[in-house]
Order: structure tokens, then C-alpha cells, then sequence
């Protein structure tokens, strides 16, 4: 990915200086793929639209206690969306877990998709994602996405729970070397 | 502990623990530097997959509310500094009570129950008069409630917004605990990070005051883990807080 102008880390950086200037560039930069993260695990906008608020202002606020040593700013990021994404999916007290086949096809949008295709970073990890086997990229995309705990993942499938943690396993090595490869 | 936590780093990476594991393993990973750099890695690989959706466009007003909120939060927490002196009227209070304290005992005028007493009464007075400045002030508070056989007890994390200012945790009816035993004060990050704040013993009253000589800003949970000793192994997690509130207290 080519380096941005000012580095993520000195995003942050003047973040923790409470320079707002740096948080709007912070959104300029992520928001639309927050936003997306966020949209493909509640598959509502206004509660996609929540989370992200929610995760920069969290941001906004924890710029002095990131460290470098816990995953690039853009990880951290995301990892807070994420996080209240998939908080909030599992507080509705409405929510079951679905029928897996319901969980893997969350809404996309043909048009959009292509234009993530257009990306190459993206792609490569489309690529890396969707060339595993496919017991291991079900069990990563329902824990991901779908917001399942492995033992909730090890009964819907069936499958013990020592079975669930090897596939999750496994299936991230064989991402980080396909993504490795292509670096 | 180390087996069964490498052996759920994968699931944590993917947030597929639930909310009680992911604490504990968090808890472990601020103090296993092993565990914390597979942990970093695993989050590295995991932080593409948001780049295997489809994008989409939020709505613009999103851009602004999220500004809007982020200016307001900023002016709110600009300190007062014109009450600067009552944290001086706290240490006065302290010198004053000392002073008669040491009178009574003197005098041979109160037993030992009324000392107790009277120790109670100077302890929740200068609570009050230290949660009274940190309001003036604007601190932001977090409020932890006691679980289990700490249910009823309960913490106040504020953290005051004037510069040179200790954060500090006003508790209120814990319980007795057993010897050896300690209570840690954790702050949690965003992202999960745990960091170890204080650790401290009950001192048998009713309301307990117990300082945070760390930085607070960056952190926006807090809890507390009844632990057999002051570092090494967390223990049980005895009280939590919610995320906490952006606003300052009124």
C-alpha cells in the first residue's frame, strides 16, 4: 500500500494532541471502509453509522494508550469497529444466531464490489480469503462477520470445539503466508 | 494458563470469545510479552479482512456529526482553573483533622470506637470534599459495579480535567478480603489492551479513596480483579465499568 501523507502514525499522534484537524483526516482516510465493516456486520446504516461515530470518537479519545506494538493505527482502527459492531449485534436481544447460509450472504452491492475489486491490496486479500479451503473460510468469516463465539460456531456446525480453533488456525496461517507472498 | 491461551489467540484475533474470556485473555496479554507479540501478529492478518467487503458510502452528515461531537467533547473538557484552591482546602481539612485527632487522644476524651468513628467521618468528608472538586472541575467519572460476592460495592474512577490532577477511585462497601489477597485496579484501552493501574487492601470502611499514579487519558473501561498477589496472575474480575461517558459531569 503506498504511504499516506502524514503516516497513520502521526495521525494519531496529533490525535492524543487533540488536534481535530488530524480526526477529520483520520475519517477522510478509513471512514468509508469502517463504515462498509460496520454496514457488513449489522447490515443496518444507521447502526453501521453509530458504530463508526462511536469507534472514532473511542479513537479520538485512546490515541495516547495506542501502541505500535498491538497492530498498525489502521488495525487498531478497525479492530474498535469491529468490536462495537459485533458488541451490539450480540446485545439486541432479538438476535439468534442466524442460519449460516443467512450470516455469509449479508447484503453487498454488485457496483461496490467491483470498485473493491478495482483495489489491489484489496484483491490480494479477497484472493487470500476466498482460496481457503471452504470449512476454514466459513468458520473465519462467521466468527469475523457474523459475530459468533467459536463454541456457538462449534454447534451450529457441528463439529467439536477443538475442530473450530484448528480451522481458525490454520486458515489465518495460510492467509498470512499467501499475503506475505505477494509483499 | 499459557496452553489454554494460545491455544484461543485465534478466536480472540477474530473476536470470538465471549466477552468473559476475551477479558481474561486480555488481562493475560498485558502481562506475558510472548503471548502479546502472537497476539499482535494474529491481529495483523485479521485487520485485512474488513478489506474483503464491499465498500460502501456512509451518508456526509455522518463526517460532521462525528466533528461536531469530537469539538464539543474538547471544549467541555478544557479545566477551570479558577478552583484551584480547594484541593488546598482538602489537604487543610487533613492537617486540621490530624490536629484534633491527636488532641482526643491526648485528652484520654474519646475511646477507641469513637476514634474509629471519628477516622470514618474525616475519610468520607474528604471523599466527598475531593469527588466535590473533581465536579467543579469537569472530571469524567466511571462508574464500577461489584459483581458476585463484591455485589453492592461499587467504585468511582474520576479522572479530573485540570492539569497536575491525580486521577483517583472513590470506593464504597467493599467487602473484607482474604489475607494475601489484593484488589488491582485496571484500565482498559479501545482495543481490549488491559493495563494495571493500582492494587490496593480494603482498609475495613465504608468509603475507601485509593490514587491512580497513571495516565488515564486513552482508556475508556476500567475494572477491578481480586488477585493472590500483586503481580504475576490476574484473578477474578470483582467490579467493571461500561464504556465510559464521553461528557464531562455537570
Amino acid at each position: 500500500m503506498p504511504e499516506q501523507h502524514p503516516p497513520d502514525d502521526a495521525l494519531l499522534a496529533s490525535l492524543a494532541a487533540r488536534d481535530l484537524s488530524a480526526l477529520a483526516t483520520l475519517y477522510d482516510r478509513y471512514g468509508r471502509l469502517a463504515y462498509s465493516l460496520a454496514y457488513r456486520i449489522l447490515g443496518e446504516s444507521e447502526a453501521a453509522e453509530d458504530v463508526v461515530q462511536d469507534a472514532f470518537l473511542s479513537a479520538w479519545r485512546g490515541a495516547g494508550s495506542y501502541r505500535r506494538e498491538r497492530g498498525n493505527p489502521r488495525a487498531w482502527l478497525l479492530s474498535i469497529v469491529h468490536h462495537r459492531a459485533v458488541d451490539i449485534l450480540r446485545r439486541k436481544t432479538t438476535f439468534r444466531p442466524a442460519p449460516l447460509e443467512m450470516a455469509e450472504s449479508q447484503p453487498s452491492d454488485e457496483d461496490t464490489a467491483l470498485a473493491a475489486e478495482k483495489n489491489v491490496e484489496h484483491r490480494t486479500v479477497r484472493d487470500a480469503l476466498e482460496a481457503l479451503p471452504q470449512a476454514q473460510r466459513r468458520t473465519i468469516e462467521l466468527a469475523y462477520f457474523g459475530g459468533y463465539t467459536h463454541v456457538e460456531l462449534s454447534e451450529l456446525m457441528g463439529v467439536p470445539l477443538g475442530t473450530v480453533k484448528g480451522r481458525m488456525r490454520i486458515g489465518l496461517q495460510k492467509m498470512r503466508r499467501a499475503l506475505e507472498r505477494t509483499r | 494458563m499459557n496452553e489454554h491461551v494460545q491455544d484461543d489467540l485465534e478466536a480472540y484475533a477474530l473476536g470470538a470469545l465471549d466477552p468473559a474470556d476475551a477479558e481474561r485473555l486480555a488481562q493475560h496479554l498485558a502481562l506475558c510479552a510472548s503471548c502479546s507479540n502472537d497476539a499482535a501478529s494474529l491481529a495483523e492478518i485479521v485487520g485485512t479482512l474488513p478489506d474483503t467487503v464491499p465498500l460502501r458510502e456512509p451518508r456526509p452528515a455522518l463526517r460532521d456529526r462525528l466533528l461536531g461531537a469530537a469539538t464539543a467533547e474538547a471544549r467541555q473538557a478544557t479545566p477551570r482553573r479558577s478552583l484551584r484552591w480547594s484541593f488546598g482546602a482538602v489537604r487543610l481539612s487533613r492537617i486540621a483533622f490530624a490536629g484534633l485527632a491527636a488532641a482526643v487522644i491526648v485528652l484520654g476524651a474519646a475511646d477507641v470506637d469513637a476514634y474509629r468513628r471519628m477516622v470514618t467521618v474525616a475519610a468520607e468528608r474528604d471523599a466527598y470534599n475531593r469527588t466535590l472538586e473533581s465536579l467543579r472541575e469537569g472530571a469524567r467519572l466511571w462508574y464500577m459495579a461489584g459483581k458476585d460476592s463484591f455485589a453492592g460495592s461499587g467504585g468511582t474512577l474520576y479522572e479530573p480535567r485540570a492539569d497536575g490532577k491525580q486521577p483517583f477511585v472513590l470506593f464504597h462497601d467493599l467487602p473484607p478480603i482474604n489475607e494475601g489477597q489484593v484488589l488491582t485496579i485496571w484500565l482498559v484501552s479501545p482495543d481490549s489492551a488491559w493495563a494495571r493501574a493500582a492494587t490496593f487492601r480494603p482498609n475495613g470502611q465504608d468509603i475507601q479513596v485509593v490514587q491512580i499514579n497513571t495516565e488515564v487519558a486513552g482508556f475508556d473501561r476500567c475494572a477491578v480483579t481480586l488477585d493472590d498477589s500483586p503481580s504475576g496472575k490476574h484473578g477474578t474480575i470483582v467490579m467493571e465499568s461500561r464504556i465510559a461517558p464521553p461528557s464531562t459531569a455537570p
